[in-house]
């Protein structure tokens, strides 16, 4: 169901998707912690948080399913998500099942459909949080046990449905709303078909339940509904003007959110002056003799990639050992030793309270160390990548423990952080997912001032991050290698 | 970074999670799979401490984006030498650093006649002379046969402040003694134990560490 863009390119940018949150109306508990956060938050990136919401209204059979349909496959943006109405019918009891075989239950009242779960899916994925929507059966008249579909990270959501522009929560929520006119007669028509080919209805009871109840519903409930809205499209086979003219306005919608995206994402790396090795959340790796010979060989072009490849490796154990150095004690207790010494009160760590996520394809490079400190580590993966013509980050798919919540310490593990963009929205995930802020620890071997300021500045400096070498801004002048993903291209030996 | 609580000898960060890995590898009740893996976690943390202590020249090369950059390299050559059988356990971790570097052993046994540790036998590199040593043994409890192998070493030319001594744990007795003797060879460690019981064991210690790696 995810429309996803092929103008993409490796890139390290969050995406729009935007996932804000808001401690109302969550189905997830956050933390106290996690809320006055995402409160600071909100004050920082409000634009891009929220996916675009598109409403689609209309009379049963006007074809608003196609207008729908069409709307996005032509707005091309990674995570559009189409989401029906009918999927939030109301489960019938046993009576009413009869009813509506008999043919004689309304489905076309208003309050045939579960507004309620239906505005709080919408809210929810307004929020930016993985949303859990029901399916119907039309056959079964039910839900469908056991059968869900979860939404997360939508840049844009389409609710589409006769109701759509019903509920005056659900208004509210929306930032287009669109209704399709049509002929009853028209809608008839259409009806009959669908309803006969596709959802095993005879052809009585179809007209019978367009007498009884579409055609009065439609009247008295649907047709003030056009007045919600801000277009409404024509029924005719040939709409493609209106239609076109519609995805013309959204697109130049979401370009205004995009740029909006990318200004916020430039003042979140000018925000503060404090000198970098002031934070104390940065832990920088120290400037040893070690260091500084490995990152020679890494940076010389002469290195064959075997000796890179292990290089990195060794610089990745010593960062992520870095990271792991405050792990919290598990417990305290009595061991003895095989020489018969009892240790009172020995501190004892729970290595297993350790996950890890990593942004793909550069966090992978540092999966090989990882298994050698932590070798059953759960491990999460995140692909995030640019627009190749606006840079504006997108999420293209997440794979996370579950639970991921209840680890100590989560690792975020990306090889170079160059804007920083990826890394944010990376963190965003992980909030999103309940994860506090406090247990994530970014690992990274190669970042840009400005990319870690952006970090910094968008979460209150409260992520700890423990980078190898930090490029300065002055550094970066002379520096263009650090602007350059070559760790991973080298690292897996294609660009 | 580390600490040097005395003279000449670095201890690694006393972070939760050394203590921690520390916690299991003494727990007599640690499995031995585990034994290995976390002892050699600490190893491995040893011998990058130990590496950190070399000398390193400027060196310029040119990145891919056809930029000079100015860094180092590392300068001279270096060996390990474990003392057979508890410090060839350490090898792993150095090799898991420098891959192809050249390993030494020396055996060195408690003679029953005297009870005093005996020399069995040494392979060496030839130019051990001219490179940093990296001196293997995981436990330093009274220093007896950690003395007797650096002597080895010095009188095949290897010059004292060249040779770093890489061991788990150890005893203040054991770092007295042997700094007395050679008071400019570095000690690297990460754990300083209360002291020895009549045995002349570690204590806490954390039992035999060959045993507990190689067999049972």
């Amino acid at each position: 169901m995810p429309q996803v863009n092929h103008r993409i390119t490796p890139s390290d940018t969050p995406s729009g998707s935007f996932y804000g949150t808001s401690e109302e109306g969550s189905k997830i508990q956050l933390n106290k912690e996690n809320v006055i956060i995402e409160n600071n938050r909100a004050k920082y990136l409000p634009p891009w948080t929220t996916p675009y919401i598109i409403g689609v209204a209309g009379p049963s059979g006007s074809g608003k399913t196609s207008v729908a349909a069409k709307i996005v496959s032509s707005i091309n943006v990674p995570w559009t998500v189409l989401v029906s109405l009918d999927n939030f019918y109301k489960p019938l009891a046993p009576e009413e099942r009869l009813q509506a075989f008999k043919n004689e239950y309304d489905f076309d009242h208003p309050s045939a459909i579960d507004l309620d779960l239906a505005y709080e899916c919408i809210l929810s994925l307004k929020e930016g949080r993985k949303t859990t929507i029901p399916v119907y059966s039309f056959i079964e008249h039910n839900r469908v046990p056991n059968k869900s579909i979860n939404i997360y990270g939508a840049s844009v959501i389409v609710l589409e449905g006769i109701y759509a522009l019903y509920d005056k929560r659900l208004l509210d929520l929306m930032d287009l709303k669109i209704f399709v006119d049509a002929d009853s007669d028209v809608c008839l028509a259409r009806r009959l078909s669908r309803d006969i080919i596709h959802r095993g209805r005879d052809l009585q009871g179809c007209i019978q339940q367009w007498q009884k109840f579409v055609k009065p519903n439609a009247d008295k409930y649907l047709s003030p509904t056009m007045q919600n809205s801000n277009a409404i499209v024509p029924s005719l086979t040939d709409n493609g003007v209106a239609v076109d003219v519609i995805i013309n306005h959204i697109k130049l919608k979401l370009q205004s959110k995009s740029e909006d995206h990318l200004k916020e994402l430039i003042r979140l790396g000018s925000a503060s002056t404090m000198p970098l090795g002031d934070y104390k959340s940065v832990h920088e790796l120290d400037a040893t003799n070690q260091v500084l010979s490995i990152n020679t060989m890494l940076l010389d072009k002469k290195l064959k990639r075997d000796d890179f490849v292990f290089y990195f490796d060794r610089l990745a154990s010593i960062i992520l050992t870095k990271a792991l150095d405050d792990i919290p004690i598990f417990e305290k207790r009595d061991i003895v030793t095989p020489n018969g010494v009892t240790v009172t009160d020995s501190a004892a760590c729970n290595f297993e309270q350790i996950a890890a996520v990593n942004l793909i394809r550069s966090g992978d490079c540092f999966v090989h160390s990882l298994k050698n400190t932590v070798p059953n580590i759960s491990l999460g993966k995140l692909l995030i990548q640019s627009d190749s013509q606006t840079g504006e980050p997108q999420l293209h798919c997440e794979f996370l423990p579950s639970g991921i919540e209840k680890y100590d310490r989560v690792l975020l593990m990306e090889a170079q952080i160059i804007t920083g963009a990826a890394m944010i929205m990376a963190i965003q995930v992980l909030l999103d997912h309940a994860v506090s802020l406090k247990k994530i620890k970014v690992v990274v071997y190669l970042a840009t001032e400005l990319g870690i300021r952006r970090i910094i500045n968008a979460f209150h400096d409260r992520v700890e991050i423990f980078v190898g070498t930090i490029i300065t801004r002055k550094g970066i002048a002379h520096s263009n290698w650090a602007k350059t993903r070559f760790v991973d291209a080298k690292y897996f030996g294609c660009k | 970074m580390s600490s040097e609580p005395f003279n000449n000898v670095y201890l690694l960060p006393q972070t939760n999670q050394l203590i921690g890995l520390y916690t299991i590898i003494r727990d007599k009740n640690t499995t031995r799979p585990n034994f290995i893996f976390y002892a050699d976690r600490i190893i491995r943390l040893l011998v990058e401490e130990g590496l950190n202590h070399l000398p390193v020249q400027d060196l310029t090369i040119e990145t891919d984006t056809a930029e000079k950059y100015e860094g180092c390299s590392f300068m001279g050559k270096i060996c390990g030498v474990s003392i057979v059988r508890a410090g060839e356990s350490m090898e792993q971790g150095l090799r898991d650093c420098c891959r192809s570097v050249r390993i030494g052993k020396i055996l060195i046994q408690r003679d029953e006649e005297t009870a005093q540790p005996k020399l069995f036998y040494e392979k060496l590199p030839e130019d051990i002379a001219n490179r940093y040593v990296f001196l293997l043994d995981p436990m330093l409890a009274t220093g007896g046969s950690a003395m007797m192998a650096t002597d080895v070493l010095i009188k095949r030319g290897v010059k004292p402040e060249r040779i770093y001594f890489l061991n788990l744990i150890c005893s203040k007795e054991g770092i007295d003694n042997y700094r007395a003797q050679f008071p400019d060879v570095k000690i690297v460690t990460g754990a300083i134990d209360k002291g020895l019981d009549k045995n002349k064991y570690l204590v806490p210690g954390l039992g035999d560490f060959g045993d507990r790696y190689y067999c049972i």
